[in-house]
């Protein structure tokens, strides 16, 4: 594998708090690779680093075998980066926007055309084409900023949770439209908070206190996953009760819906069950998820993260 | 068409910023106002406003001769419009009542016996009292009434003697402004600061914006250079710069009658510097407040002080303690205020100009090198 995106024990940490603590993946051509972590895990520091607009105090980024933060490299030629926070001009329309990002990246009158109309095209917002970019809908924004780090047809896509904000129907698009750009030979790495949107990537890196706790494809770790998942309802006190004294056989209790979500060793799952059932809860076995894997690594890897920070 | 070169690259990327740039100016009302309203809305308050030209003055006569002679006087004080008689008390001891109500700025008391002292050929004084709280006003009034009595002095004694000129007399005349018109002086003065404060706050507010509303992240992720984003951003301000020292330019021209006697290309050229210099010094103080709130305080008071204190247009710089005379040759101000004066009153061209223009320049070179290296391409 010859990566095109590569972090080597990237650390990084301001005034107030430590951000990364020694993070390291890498992403070859045509990958969507998925950053997946709760909020300050650390995250969009880590896209940072990777699109040049913070130097990391330890450790080295390379996107397309360049240091992003060296400009006169022309490494953001090959770099595509779509910020978490709103970075388009409000007071420009859809139309401006695309232009004035175009002409920072030279390209020809033919060649804008050619491609803004394809792109308005694929995120169908080519009837928006006059509107201010600050009355576009959540979803829209997003797409058109997606659109505005695309036109040079970078090498790599850095997307800092590109669907924070959006609505499903929309979030949908923009996985599809990731998945195009990656059959064609991008690399892709994209950030998110949603763990149920970690199973789109085809690999992910389970970030947690500015370090990779777990990492590999979705689908084949979820299926290594060693532990049962239960789902509790009612009796509300003594279920817990029953769940507190099962002790270090419950590995992680989450709130899920008015429920709970439970997760249990596998050899302990059939009389915790009994228990719970005995004492009135209605008990019902769940597929292992991601947000389970995370649940279980988390509460294992947090003492070692905290102590360090 | 493949890869253009690098100086191409350059000159689309600027052009890239100064098209978005002007786009955002053109469509905020606000820019507009500051850059073109607000210069017009200055001139008028101060050009009326500040005026050392003092007008009928109400003065309070005591005529205790009640001669022609003393009569004559009177009217040698109030034939022009400095004075108006408002008040005539009889007795002497009025006057002090008058000033403290106010009623009277200046008196004039011509004692008993005024005409007969003078048909003999002996001193005949007579008293002039001016109120002197209002030290600026005052030295006017005095100045003025002095003036009118000694003319009056003169020429009875030319008449007595038969036309023969009193033995010394310098003849004055006031070279530029004969009138000594007061917005002659002052009316340079104030397009410079006019145009000084407004140029450095049209750009003051341009990065500090960009970097609160997160622009600059997306911004920076893409290849253009910092030396590009400040030309960018400098230009289309220049060309509304240029607009607005036109407008008040012929303002002041119309207005307050400035003359323009050397030639335009001279004032353009030093117009275009200094206004170079102003943006890029807003500019500047953008890159490196971090917020539009800071830099609009910093943006005013950086403009302010030098524009005002340090240029000339009140206090003469030469007459400055060394340390502050040295600070004042930092600033462009006070080499514009100088060029204004030079190229409008005196019609001066590039030859007797040049230390101004090479001040104005190298505040200009500076000013942009400052803010390009002050704007950090990296997010904090």
């Amino acid at each position: 594998m010859n990566p095109v995106v590569a972090a080597d024990g990237l650390a990084h940490a301001y005034a107030a708090a430590r951000a990364l603590d020694g993070l390291s993946f890498a992403v070859p051509a045509g990958e969507l690779y998925g950053l997946v972590g709760a909020d300050g895990a650390g995250k969009t520091t880590a896209l940072r680093i990777l699109a040049g607009l913070i130097v990391p105090q330890r450790g080295t980024a390379r996107v397309a075998g360049l240091d992003p933060a060296d400009a006169g490299s022309g490494v953001r030629e090959s770099l595509g980066y779509m910020p978490q926070r709103y970075s388009l001009y409000g007071d420009l329309s859809v139309a401006e926007n695309l232009r004035f990002f175009a002409r920072l990246f030279c390209l020809s009158r033919a060649v804008y055309a050619e491609r803004s109309a394809r792109l308005l095209a694929i995120t169908r917002l080519e009837r928006f084409a006059e509107r201010p970019a600050q009355q576009l809908s959540g979803g829209m924004y997003k797409k058109l900023a997606l659109a505005c780090a695309l036109l040079h047809r970078p090498r790599v896509l850095l997307l800092d949770e590109p669907t924070n904000g959006v609505d499903p129907v929309s979030r949908l698009d923009l996985w599809q439209l990731l998945y195009e750009f990656v059959a064609e030979g991008m690399a892709v790495v994209v950030s998110t908070p949603y763990m149920d949107e970690a199973e789109r990537c085809h690999r992910v890196g389970l970030v947690h206190h500015g370090r990779l706790l777990l990492e590999g494809e979705p689908q084949t770790l979820v299926a290594a996953f060693p532990e049962s998942v239960l789902r509790v309802v009612g009796a509300a006190e003594r279920a817990e009760a029953v769940l507190e004294r099962a002790g270090a056989d419950v590995v992680a209790v989450a709130p899920l819906g008015g429920a709970l979500r439970v997760v249990v060793r596998r050899d302990a799952v059939a009389a915790l069950a009994a228990a719970l059932a005995a004492e009135g809860a209605g008990v019902e076995t769940l597929r292992p998820s991601f947000e389970d894997l995370f649940l279980v690594r988390a509460a294992a890897g947090a003492s070692p993260g905290e102590a360090a920070a | 068409m493949s890869a253009p070169g690098r100086l191409r690259r350059f000159a689309i990327r600027t052009g890239a910023v100064a098209a978005k740039e002007a786009t955002h100016a053109v469509r905020d009302p606000r820019t507009l106002y500051l850059a073109l309203g607000m210069p017009v809305v200055l001139l008028v308050i101060f050009g009326f406003g500040i005026s050392f030209d003092v007008e009928d003055v109400p003065i309070a006569v005591v005529d205790q001769d009640r001669t022609p002679d003393s009569r004559a006087l009177e009217r040698s004080l109030t034939t022009g419009h400095e004075f108006v008689v408002a008040a005539r008390p009889d007795d002497p001891a009025e006057v002090d009542r008058l000033f403290r109500e106010r009623t009277v700025s200046a008196a004039l008391v011509v004692p008993r016996g005024f005409a007969r002292e003078w048909a003999a050929g002996r001193r005949a004084p007579v008293q002039l009292l001016v109120d002197g709280s209002d030290g600026v006003g005052a030295q006017s009034v005095l100045g003025n009434a002095s003036a009118a009595l000694r003319a009056e002095g003169r020429r009875r004694l030319a008449a007595e003697t038969g036309g023969a000129a009193a033995p010394l007399a310098a003849e004055v005349r006031l070279l530029f402004n004969p009138a000594l018109r007061s917005a002659v002086f002052f009316v340079p003065g104030l397009i410079a600061y006019i145009l000084y404060i407004v140029g450095v706050l049209l750009t003051a507010l341009t990065i500090a914006r960009e970097q609160e509303r997160g622009n600059l992240e997306q911004l920076f992720a893409t290849p253009v250079g910092r030396l590009e984003v400040m030309l960018g951003k400098l230009l289309p301000y220049l060309a509304l710069g240029l607009l607005q020292a036109l407008l008040v330019l012929a303002f002041g021209m119309a207005v307050f009658e400035m003359p323009l006697r050397g030639s335009l290309g001279v004032l353009g050229l030093g117009t275009l510097l200094f206004l170079a210099g102003a943006l890029a010094q807003g500019l500047f103080i953008s890159s490196v407040a971090g917020s539009q709130q800071v830099a609009t305080q910093a943006g005013a008071l950086s403009s302010l002080l030098p524009g005002v204190l340090l240029s000339g247009f009140v206090f003469p710089v030469e007459n400055m303690p060394l340390l502050l005379r040295a600070l004042a040759s930092v600033f462009p101000a006070r080499y514009y205020v100088d060029l204004l004066r030079g190229v409008m009153l005196r019609g001066n061209g590039f030859d007797a100009l040049w230390g101004d223009f090479l001040g104005l320049g190298v505040f200009c070179l500076a000013a942009v090198a400052l803010a390009t290296l002050g704007f950090r391409r990296r997010l904090a």
